[in-house]
């Protein structure tokens, strides 16, 4: 199209003569036409002109009219010849994607795999991680808790509690509570539930009303108020069948009477851990003076607007400092933290775990779009000879790129609509393959947020790896493809393909890379010790009520009843009762003082308590490394004993024998001096978090010698370990009938394997490796992809020239190599910005090795192989091709 | 039909236009012209009603306008029949003898049977 013709159709469209012009114009010459006509009948001049007016109406009415219809007239053509044309071109588009139903499908499923992923990965983050959780203006909630030894996280006493709430102006309002198993109902179904004592503000705190009846008021939050109880959603559910009769009806729980006052919505259960069910603290005045050990409290608040959490520090500081005058025996070390609550309850290891993931899912989709870039190339070049027809008659450059484009569109709304079908395959299998503890992630799934993702990774992904080479077709059909052939595109576009394929070895190396140091973690940590024997051992949790235990003797009492029941079961080897089971909940850390050092908070060591009956380190096989277990012996009266883990030892006295040192802890001697404790033993270190978990500082207490407020911070609660021959799952009957024996109003709850436990912590951990494995996968099999069609490509174009090549002497080793040299070349290059990329990168991932360093030799030595063997194989079959071509037939085509 | 009076006489002009102009192309005075003849002046086409119909029926597709030159050598705006205006004079003509062929039985029953 030349110039000149380019411009009259643009002026066509665009500059019209203004609508003024025309409608003088037109009725100048209506005017003219009457009077020659009066005129013609008889009239003068002057008469015949003021009658031709007088017809008119009113002519300047008459013109505002016509210029006003005019001008939508001409807004409405230009409307319709748009939508014109852009059918036209989509109807094109759509016909030329159908000639070629191999590329299209290729292009179409790539692209559909790479939008998929991203969008399955994309709704796990957007639901776990992103989505706000469902509380009004989170930012502005609040944790305030105790430093101890540097960290915060500790929980505050009912006297501090109250008076560094009293007479702040920071919060708007601010509550207490703390968390503790509930036995639930009695008779035939005793059920411990985890809940809360919370005060009346906990509600107005989060800032979310109950979807059934009504929250606890000020006055229902008094010592010796009547006993009310609000349920979760959840709860109210499983227990309840949702039974909305239930608000105002009587519930038992701790054998106590609860009027149950209303029901939380379903989107107040924020965490899978979360609790079940919300009692009133009742704080006694006795308890808002008590400055003493019972740190039982966690501290939320709610800040007024425009406050932050640090004028709510520097506002506490005056009084964090007459704590610590006024009380300096459990004062003297009070520090006061606060920070937003949202930064502190979500899982940030989980969060920054699936952001890998989703970086991870992001090199697959630029995987496929290289790919499809290939082949958008590749294609142009078979279609060369085609634009430049179209070219010749008449199409502009710009006309011929917005045809590419469109065509692209139309291929990015089929990888778009594919793709959803893929997320949602991907979501379902996530979701069945999913640890069951992720918080939130039952919540996933294709929604708008996530169907909008999609459609618009699908489209950006077209237009921003389409463009290029459509620019790049576009100039080469129009400038040389009727002169030479397709051949002067093919040439050109030789780097950009060759570049691409690098690209995309470098982009799947990273993956592997990172699938491959997760998958050596996993092979470590299946060959880590976790400290004890969880062979063919059952545990789980015994709970004792307030009423008829009400004394502490008896809770002791009982459950070394309940060992003893336990010990002689038919079917039991042997069985113990611990406080904390390793890898289970429940539980408690104090801070421990080694004989020596001063008596304050600072020389303190925080470890974790395990109250244990003497059989548990056989049951467990938990090694003891000197000294001697405890014994029947180890009773009140005799002198106070522990055995603490090896780590313990190693930290309280380096390079000593720790064998009858004392250490203060727990509690207090009957003189308010600390009470000494011997340690009589040394055990094992036990990963109790987990074999990819450091062991924790560990001490062990004989339940014979609890100290006194143990069973109140571990809410009389116990885990049973009973050590079967057979498969331990099958003890739980004999486990619950020997219990009942004792008390059948005992509740036993989340009985598990220890090998279920183990099991459980690296869930997770497994889970993602799988996610990364395969998405390392998919990213391989689309490189492989991308190598073969490459090669292919080169060999189908070049015929002539290896035609030649073969008919001058060349054998067939030498073309093989001359292919495979062709097609390897630019994989070197990928790998080796791979690996310089992979260096980088793998840094993300250093939190969630284990034995394995983030630039593991062995494992970038292993993928380069990898990758170099299956590149080498992706050559074959055009190779053998190429061999096979005859230099005659070759040498006629074209 | 439920169209109001103006509306009514809106669609009368527009069909009168349409059929003028499947005779060939005319400017607007041509066709004014042309239907006062037809008429024998019985019809005197309101000039401040005729241009407007034109403008809107190009709008709709009806008709479409080219400037040409006239009979007597000056440019004018020449407005034809487009395939979609041919195909909605042929159902307004229907849709008026139907009528008025219903008028006609009314007001003079002696004549239909």
């Amino acid at each position: 199209m030349s110039r000149f013709q380019f411009g009259r159709r643009l002026r066509s469209v665009w500059w019209r003569p203004p609508v003024e012009t025309e409608v003088d114009d037109e009725m100048a010459f209506h005017l003219a036409m009457r009077v020659r006509d009066l005129v013609d009948s008889g009239m003068s001049e002057a008469e015949a002109r003021q009658e031709a007016l007088r017809r008119l109406g009113d002519p300047a009415e008459l013109r505002r009219r016509l210029t006003r219809l005019g001008k939508a007239r001409d807004h409405s053509m230009q409307r319709t010849e748009w939508w014109a044309s852009l059918v036209q071109d989509l109807r094109q588009a759509v016909r030329s994607l159908r000639k070629q139903p191999g590329f299209t499908a290729a292009a179409a499923l790539t692209l559909a795999v790479g939008v998929g992923a991203t969008t399955a990965i994309f709704s796990v983050l957007y639901s776990v991680v992103l989505r706000p959780l469902p509380i009004p203006e989170p930012d502005r909630l609040v944790w305030i808790s105790r430093t101890w030894e540097g960290r915060p996280g500790g929980t505050l006493s009912v006297g501090n509690y109250a008076d560094l709430l009293a007479g702040q102006n920071t919060l708007a309002s601010y509550t207490a509570g703390y968390s503790a198993p509930f036995i639930l109902g009695s008779g035939e179904q005793p059920e411990s539930v985890r809940g809360a004592r919370v005060t009346s503000s906990f509600f107005t705190v989060l800032g979310v009303a109950p979807a059934l009846g009504r929250v606890f008021a000020a006055a229902e939050d008094e010592p010796g108020a009547g006993s009310v109880v609000v349920l979760s959603h959840r709860l109210w559910t499983r227990r309840f069948g949702a039974d909305p009769a239930v608000v105002g009806q009587s519930i038992l729980l701790n054998a106590v009477p609860h009027i149950v006052l209303g029901v939380m919505p379903a989107r107040f259960d924020f965490f899978e851990n979360w609790d079940e069910l919300w009692a009133p603290a009742g704080f006694s005045t006795r308890q808002a003076a008590d400055y003493d050990g019972s740190y039982l409290f966690h501290v939320y608040g709610r800040l007024r607007p425009g406050a932050t959490a640090e004028q709510t520090k520097a506002a506490m500081a005056p009084t964090v400092a007459r704590l610590r005058e006024q009380y300096p025996d459990f004062n003297s070390s009070l520090e006061v933290h606060v920070e937003p609550l949202m930064r502190a309850v979500l899982n940030n290891a989980v969060a920054d775990r699936i952001w890998v993931l989703f970086g991870a899912v992001g090199l697959v989709l630029l995987i496929g779009c290289v790919n499809v870039a290939n082949l958008l190339l590749a294609r142009g070049v078979g279609r060369a000879r085609e634009l430049a027809v179209r070219a010749a008659l008449g199409a502009g450059r710009g006309r011929i790129i917005r045809q590419l484009v469109t065509e692209n569109l139309v291929l990015a709304a089929l990888a778009g609509l594919l793709g959803l079908g893929v997320a949602h395959l991907g979501i379902k299998l996530i979701l069945a393959g999913a640890p069951p503890n992720l918080a939130r992630l039952d919540q996933a799934g294709l929604d708008l947020a996530t169907a909008t993702f999609a459609v618009a990774v699908a489209f950006g992904s077209v237009l921003l790896f389409g463009v290029l080479p459509a620019a790049r077709v576009a100039a080469m059909g129009i400038a040389s493809a009727l002169r030479d052939g397709s051949r002067a595109v093919a040439g050109g576009g030789e780097w950009l393909r060759r570049g691409l394929v690098a690209t995309e070895v470098g982009l799947a190396l990273v993956l592997l890379v990172g699938a491959g140091l997760l998958i050596r973690t996993a092979i470590h940590l299946g060959r880590v010790d976790p400290g004890f024997d969880p062979g063919p051992v059952l545990s789980g949790r015994i709970s004792l009520p307030r009423v008829g235990y009400e004394s502490w003797e008896r809770v002791t009492q009982t459950y070394t009843r309940i060992s003893e029941e336990l010990a002689q079961t038919p079917g039991i080897e042997a069985a113990a009762l611990v406080s904390q089971v390793p890898m289970g909940p429940g539980g408690n850390t104090n801070g421990l003082i080694p004989e020596g050092r001063p008596i304050e908070g600072r020389s303190a060591i925080m470890a974790r308590l395990r109250l244990v009956t003497p059989d548990y380190f056989d049951v467990m096989r938990i090694p003891l490394r000197s000294g001697r277990a405890f014994t029947d012996d180890d009773r009140i009266g005799t002198t106070r004993v522990m055995i603490v883990s090896e780590g313990f030892a190693r930290e309280a006295w380096p390079g000593q024998d720790p064998i009858g040192k004392r250490v203060a802890c727990c509690e207090q001697a009957p003189d308010h001096g600390p009470m000494w404790k011997e340690v009589i033993g040394v055990a094992g270190d036990v990963r109790t978090n987990g074999p990819a978990e450091r062991a924790e500082l560990e001490y062990y207490l004989p339940i014979t010698q609890t100290p006194a407020g143990a069973w109140e911070w571990l809410g009389r609660t116990m885990t049973f370990v009973v050590r079967g021959p057979q498969a331990p799952a099958a003890l739980g009957t004999a486990v619950r009938s020997a219990i009942a024996t004792v008390d059948p109003a005992v509740p036993v709850f989340q009985i598990a394997t220890m090998s279920e436990r183990l099991e459980r912590t690296g869930a997770e951990a497994r889970f993602n490796t799988r996610l990364l494995s395969i998405l390392g996968a998919i990213g391989l099999g689309l490189a492989i992809g991308g190598i073969y069609s490459v090669i292919a490509f080169f060999v189908n174009r070049r015929t002539r020239e290896l035609g030649v090549r073969m008919a001058l002497g060349a054998s067939a080793a030498d073309i093989r190599r001359l292919v495979l040299r062709q097609g390897l070349g630019p994989v070197v290059v990928g790998i080796g910005v791979g690996l310089v990329g992979s260096i980088a990168l793998t840094r993300l991932l250093s939190g969630q090795l284990r034995g394995v360093s983030a630039t593991d030799p062995i494992t970038l030595a292993g993928v380069t192989l990898l990758l170099l063997l299956v590149a080498a194989a992706a050559t074959v079959l055009p190779a053998r091709r190429a061999t096979r071509i005859d230099a005659t037939v070759a040498m006629r085509e074209e | 039909m439920s169209a109001s009076p103006t509306e009514f006489l809106q669609g009368t002009l527009e069909v009168l236009i349409l059929k003028t102009l499947s005779w060939g192309p005319r400017h607007g005075y041509g066709i004014a012209q042309w239907l006062e003849d037809r008429t024998d002046q019985a019809l005197v086409i309101e000039e401040g009603s005729l241009y407007p119909a034109l403008y809107r029926m190009e709008r709709k597709g009806w008709i479409e306008a080219e400037w040409g030159t006239s009979e007597l050598g000056r440019k004018a705006k020449f407005y034809a029949l487009t395939p979609g205006g041919r195909t909605r004079l042929r159902a307004d003509t229907a849709a008026w003898r139907a009528f008025s062929s219903a008028v006609a039985r009314v007001l003079d029953p002696a004549e239909s049977n």
